[in-house]
């Protein structure tokens, strides 16, 4: 099964990569986040939710949980298309692992995820963000569940729909309730109680909130253990389900 | 017992539900392909021929009924299946954006070869199926015909025991049409039985070595194309007629009572006459034909053809019976 995963994630990686102008674009949308909204937000340097340091340091984390968020989405798109093409179908008859076929879409979503997040952390030490480089790098795995779990679903999502235009609506409806609910933007701290109590609900908030004090260098705090608990259980309970949506297709 | 059949199914069933309405698409389906033989599934669009396939292929649960294929119960040991079939679905299933020799050593790798026989299965069927001008482009820009002998070509990589086609000649020039039937033909000599469906009547009769006749979900006929040819043994007359319907009707009503006519159509302006001996008979059409005083636009003396037999055992031309939208699941 690894083998297949191996192949699987291989393949996508060499189609993706006779594909750059996508790579380009993904990585355009943060960067374009870090240079025409976080200059606004120095206004609030100090101010409420945003303590002593650097608005950044509150601002870059809820970007690389945006890209993570967004990271999967595509995979949905990209079923479908070979739904039509009948290669989900050819490959359904040969032994391949269910799984394999949701992880090596998976994969490739993380690592076109991995590597502009890295840039974009870069980009930010400069303008003052303070980088610590172990919660980086754990912010990384926090955020490759983050991705595993989009993709997975979107995938699924595209074999239960077919076609693009249902996928979209539905996305379209579930992308901004979840964002706004997560504090990416601006720390929900400042926000009103039934706010913060709604954002209780959605997954995407123990991600950001995780990932503001892995970025801070803190790698121990309950906000951490709660984001890896959460998504270590939603990407096992979507996994599951995106494989055997897979297995039953009938498309 | 099962085991000597490249495929067999017994009382075989399927039915979908859509928006509360119930179709069923296989109603009870025995078949016995045999080992090393081209089986033909013959019928008009929405008969119930790629549901049957896809079944057996394992891509489709079996609602009730028995099916095996290569001697492996399709409903209890889909994994043993799956190494001794290969599949091309309609639309092919080649990945557009890789190139025909990365198909091909995917494909090989699912199967579990290594890369470096992978590498050289891939080199054997590039030049089994002449792709070797292109392997090295995107399939996404080759022609229908090349693309479909990739599509093949992916289907029999692991060299399985049944190959399952589904309209593999869909779409093809003439050209391309007869190329395939030659590579399927050679791979029948080496030892792979196929199970192809199509509603092309040269194809079921050129082609297969035995065919089944599917319609509504259960099987009319099956037979060598010639066999089922002979059933209906003599000749058939179609004329045409100059006048309207009513002519049609009455001159219908009139030959129909010559000794020798057997059974009468009429089938779209024409009307087609099964007789024992056609040199024999048509003196005496031409006779009545005169007394009634029609004139002919057209006449042909043939032998049978299988749409004849799809005639005579269904009551529709099979041109004009694909009046169900084939179900896609």
């Amino acid at each position: 099964m690894l083998r297949h995963i191996w192949l699987l994630f291989r393949r996508k990686v060499i189609e993706t990569l006779r594909q750059p102008v996508w790579v380009v674009i993904g990585l355009s949308t943060p960067l374009l986040y870090l240079a025409l909204f976080a200059p606004v937000l120095d206004a609030f340097t100090g101010g409420p939710g945003f303590g002593e340091g650097d608005v950044l340091d509150v601002f870059v984390p809820g970007i690389l949980a945006l890209l993570a968020f967004g990271g999967g989405v595509g995979a949905g798109w990209l079923v479908i298309e070979e739904l039509k093409a009948g290669v989900i179908e050819r490959l359904r008859v040969t032994p391949v692992s269910r799984l394999a076929l949701v992880l090596g879409a998976a994969l490739r979503d993380v690592l076109v995820m991995v590597i502009p997040a890295l840039i974009v952390v870069l980009v930010a030490i400069p303008f003052g963000f303070h980088a610590h480089w172990d919660g980086i790098a754990l912010l990384m795995v926090l955020l490759s569940l983050v991705t595993v779990t989009t993709s997975a679903l979107s995938s699924a999502l595209g074999i239960i729909l077919r076609e693009t235009g249902s996928l979209a609506a539905i996305w379209n409806g579930v992308n901004l309730p979840i964002l706004l609910l997560s504090g990416v933007l601006l720390p929900l701290s400042i926000a009103p109680g039934w706010l913060r109590l709604l954002a209780h609900f959605n997954p995407l908030y123990y991600v950001v909130e995780a990932s503001r004090d892995l970025a801070a260098g803190t790698l121990t705090s309950g906000e951490v253990a709660q984001g890896f608990l959460v998504m270590t259980a939603l990407t096992a309970v979507v996994l599951w389900w995106a494989t055997n949506t897979f297995r039953k297709a009938v498309a | 017992m099962t085991a000597q059949y490249a495929a067999i199914t017994r009382d075989l069933r399927k039915a979908f539900h859509l928006r509360g309405e119930t179709i069923e698409a296989v109603r009870g389906v025995d078949l016995e392909v045999e080992r090393g033989e081209i089986f033909g599934f013959l019928g008009p669009n929405g008969a119930g021929k790629t549901t049957v396939l896809r079944m057996l292929a394992t891509l489709l649960p079996v609602d009730a009924g028995e099916a095996w294929v290569a001697g492996y119960d399709v409903r209890q040991q889909q994994a043993e299946v799956r190494r001794q079939i290969g599949y091309v679905s309609q639309v092919g299933g080649s990945d557009p954006q890789a190139t025909a020799r990365e198909n091909l050593i995917l494909q090989a790798q699912l199967y579990g070869a290594s890369t470096a026989d992978a590498a050289r299965r891939a080199d054997e069927l590039i030049q089994a199926f002449e792709l070797e001008a292109f392997a090295d482009r995107v399939v996404q820009s080759y022609s229908g015909g090349q693309r479909r002998r990739l599509d093949i070509a992916l289907g029999i990589v692991h060299r399985p025991a049944v190959l399952f086609l589904d309209e593999p000649t869909a779409g093809l020039d003439p050209q391309n049409r007869a190329n395939l039937w030659d590579q399927l033909r050679e791979l029948r000599e080496a030892g792979t039985t196929i199970f192809l469906t199509t509603h092309y009547l040269e194809e079921a009769d050129v082609l297969s070595d035995r065919l089944a006749i599917i319609d509504h979900g259960q099987i009319v006929v099956t037979g060598t194309p010639q066999a089922l040819k002979h059933q209906l043994a003599g000749d058939v007359v179609t004329i045409e007629p100059c006048g309207d319907d009513h002519t049609l009707e009455c001159l219908q009503h009139d030959l129909a009572a010559l000794p020798d006519v057997r059974e009468t159509r009429i089938d779209g302006g024409r009307i087609r006459l099964y007789v024992a001996d056609g040199a024999r008979a048509l003196p005496l059409i031409f006779e009545r034909l005169s007394r009634a005083g029609v004139g002919l636009e057209a006449l042909t003396l043939a032998t049978p053809t299988l749409d004849d037999v799809f005639l005579a055992h269904t009551g529709r031309s099979l041109r004009d019976a694909g009046d169900t939208k084939e179900m896609e699941a």
